[in-house]
């Protein structure tokens, strides 16, 4: 056995619990999750050729008025639109602002990136009580400075033309910090020396931003972009706390509706076809993200 | 070089997975292990007789080795779904009975207690296993019993001339007219857990078209389309719209609803009897305790009743001791039962063969309507499979939210399940 054959061998037996690992853990669920999504079966069903349905419970999911899967489809599009173009710049912004060196800068990143850090189910917690109609903290300050009238609160989470919006802010908000220090170390990683020749050719600060720390972080903003659209697509625990898809469905996003299928109506292969179209539309959209970045380049 | 160590590198891989394979058969003596899974959380209302009777029962079982964990009720039914999915159920699970746990059964999930329950037929009669029993064969151990009680503020109801619950459907109108002129809100009700607002319509409904053509509507014997059915669902959205539910409830989980209720924000809370409990250890809380008023007396009447036994623990068929669990579940059952009752969070399954004079004044009141009772219908989203639950709960959502009337309630049913 020649030498290369030898190190091919010892590659591959060396990488085989990581493949073992990755296949069980992704690879795997995935193929499964396709194949029950072709099946009508509970979650106590076995796949038979019985069940066996072929592309129905696609074609159900959606052209059905009850199972909502479109509604949530736009729900999280739209939570993917806020990330990405309120979010995200808002993340740059404190990104660049802190990246400049201001006074405070550890102080202020600490502070940013706090909400990433905190379970989301106390951030749940803590945006239920700032929404309460009784005592919130929201309500109470809209009441104390006559927006709304004492006795006659906003419904914030239980009102649907209103909901959506309230339960997009905690998301919004709690992921800036995580973005913002992803930028922020693209920002601190720009050579001290392009700076200073900009400045030294009379360059402001935006124009600095504009045509040299931006550009260069680019590849970050790639990532955050794509993490943003796919975290949107995904999102469940802050939903699942706050409202739970509700009232009526208004806050449903794919995933609540994922669970709802598999364990509350006993639809394993509905659920899993919401599982697989999640997965088609996250690389969808990061396929999609990587194209526009390279033509951008 | 390399090769050494890459040699012991692997040898020691192999060594710790064989490791944490490797098994060991029990040897005579040891002890039996059993687990439980459950919805005994810190803040359920039957929490402390789980800890009363299990601690009784593990003590007169010493050569049992218990293990017990309680989660909140609704990630509940998800854990226990998949641990079914998986085959991996703990020993002893509880379950509702009904479709819940027919589920289960139909997929040979749970083992059949029907040689176990034979030490056990004299205190636990065989009408309170109805609700578990699947082709004659039962499959369930009923702990306790609870119906839709409504729960009354007597203060707030002294404070509008009411000196005692409104018996008649006219009086709990006027009741709830004269409550909303004095700026009380009668009810409230939890719009974000689905199951809360079928305790004010089933009873409504119930009390309008009478229990067992409410049972063959839930059984799929009967079609939802029938006009006393929208006629009840109207008259809850109107009450909606006259302003008797607090329209934040839309917003909260029952666990806020029913605070606000202790707290004295609601006149009324109709909700499960389970609730005896928590309301009678509330100090400074007035409550009294009825059943809903009948609509229609030329179809309905009193003692016709939501609820029956449901809550019960069963054995699952992957248990490795399944014969020694299901003895100890039926034990656990009967103690379960036993301090339920006593401390009022639900009215027992098994015979009373113990004296019970620190019973709370709301429990006995519930067992005086259970004494009487004519029929019960079992809980819709209980009754029916978990899919028809599900689409039978949007639309008792929409309604709560006022977005369809009765007719559209009636005609979507009637369309999505018959």
């Amino acid at each position: 056995m020649n030498k290369k054959v030898k190190n091919g061998i010892n590659v591959f037996l060396f990488l085989l619990p990581a493949l073992a690992l990755f296949v069980g853990v992704l690879i795997a669920p995935i193929f499964m999750s396709t194949a029950y999504s072709f099946h009508d079966m509970g979650p106590l069903d076995k796949i038979s050729k019985d069940n066996f349905i072929g592309f129905k419970n696609y074609i159900e999911l959606f052209t059905s008025d009850s199972l909502n899967f479109p509604l949530a489809l736009k729900n999280s599009l739209l939570l993917a639109f806020f990330s990405v173009f309120i979010q995200l710049p808002l993340s740059l912004g404190l990104a660049l602002l802190l990246g400049k060196g201001i006074k405070g800068e550890r102080g202020f990143l600490s502070v940013f990136f706090m909400p990433v850090l905190i379970s989301t189910i106390i951030i749940g917690q803590l945006w239920l009580k700032i929404y309460n109609p009784d005592y919130g903290l929201l309500t109470r300050a809209l009441e104390a400075i006559g927006v709304i009238k004492e006795g006659s609160p906003i419904i914030w989470l239980g009102d649907k033309k209103i909901a959506l919006a309230a339960a997009f802010v905690p998301i919004l908000w709690q992921y800036v910090g995580y973005h913002m220090l992803l930028m922020y170390a693209g920002v601190k990683g720009v050579s001290p020396d392009l700076r200073e020749a900009a400045m030294l050719d009379g360059a402001t600060d935006s124009q600095i931003n504009r045509y040299i720390v931006i550009p260069c972080i680019k590849p970050i903003i790639k990532v955050s972009v794509i993490f943003a659209i796919t975290g949107s697509l995904k999102s469940y625990d802050l939903i699942k706390v706050l409202t739970d898809g509700g009232p009526n469905h208004a806050t449903e996003v794919p995933s609540t509706l994922m669970i709802n299928f598999l364990f509350a109506r006993n639809r394993f292969g509905l659920g899993s076809t919401v599982a697989v179209m999640l997965i088609i539309l996250c690389f969808f959209f990061a396929i999609v993200v990587n194209r526009v970045f390279r033509r951008e380049d | 070089m390399k090769k050494i160590v890459a040699l012991v590198l692997a040898s020691v891989m192999a060594l710790s997975i064989a490791g944490c394979g490797s098994t060991s058969a029990p040897k005579a003596g040891d002890k039996v292990k059993i687990t439980m899974w459950c919805i005994a959380t810190e803040s359920d209302s039957n929490r402390p007789a789980y800890d009363k009777a299990i601690a009784e029962v593990t003590a007169a079982h010493p050569e049992i080795e218990f293990e017990w964990e309680a989660t909140e009720n609704e990630a509940y039914k998800t854990k226990i779904k998949a641990a079914a999915a998986a085959n991996e159920m703990p020993d002893i699970f509880f379950t509702w009975g009904g479709a819940f746990l027919g589920e289960f059964v139909k997929n040979g999930r749970v083992y059949c207690l029907d040689d176990a329950y034979k030490n056990f037929t004299k205190d636990l009669p065989e009408a309170m296993l109805g609700n578990t029993t699947y082709d004659g064969k039962h499959y369930g151990v009923p702990l306790t019993m609870n119906i839709v009680g409504l729960f009354a503020n007597m203060d707030h109801l002294n404070k509008v001339g009411y000196t005692e619950v409104p018996k008649t459907y006219d009086e709990l109108v006027d009741c709830c007219d004269k409550l909303v002129a004095a700026g009380i809100i009668p009810f409230g009700c939890s719009g974000k857990e689905g199951w809360c607002v079928t305790e004010y319509i089933e009873p409504l409904i119930e009390k309008q078209i009478g229990a067992a053509a409410l049972s063959d509507v839930f059984a799929k014997k009967a079609s939802w389309n029938n006009a006393d059915i929208t006629k009840a669902v109207n008259t809850f959205q109107e009450w909606i719209n006259k302003g008797y539910f607090d329209p934040s409830g839309i917003a909260l989980g029952n666990d806020e609803v029913k605070n606000n209720f202790m707290q004295g924000k609601y006149a009324f809370y109709q909700n499960g009897t389970w609730n005896c409990a928590d309301f009678a250890a509330t100090d400074g809380l007035n409550v009294q305790v009825t059943e809903f008023p009948v609509m229609d007396s030329s179809k309905a009447k009193l003692g016709q009743l939501i609820g029956g036994p449901s809550d019960t623990l069963a054995v699952a068929a992957s248990s490795k001791n399944a014969e020694v669990a299901a003895n100890f579940a039926f034990e656990l059952g009967k103690a379960i039962c036993h301090y339920s009752y006593l401390s009022g969070s639900g009215l027992p399954a098994w015979n009373v063969d113990y004296e019970t004079p620190d019973i709370n004044e709301l429990t006995k009141t519930v067992a005086g309507i259970c004494n009487k009772a004519d029929a019960y219908v079992l809980f819709g989203d209980t009754a029916m499979d978990a899919d028809t639950a599900q689409i039978y709960l949007d639309y008792i959502g929409k309604i709560y939210g006022g977005e369809i009337s009765g007719d559209d309630f009636v005609a979507g049913l009637t369309k999505d399940i018959g």
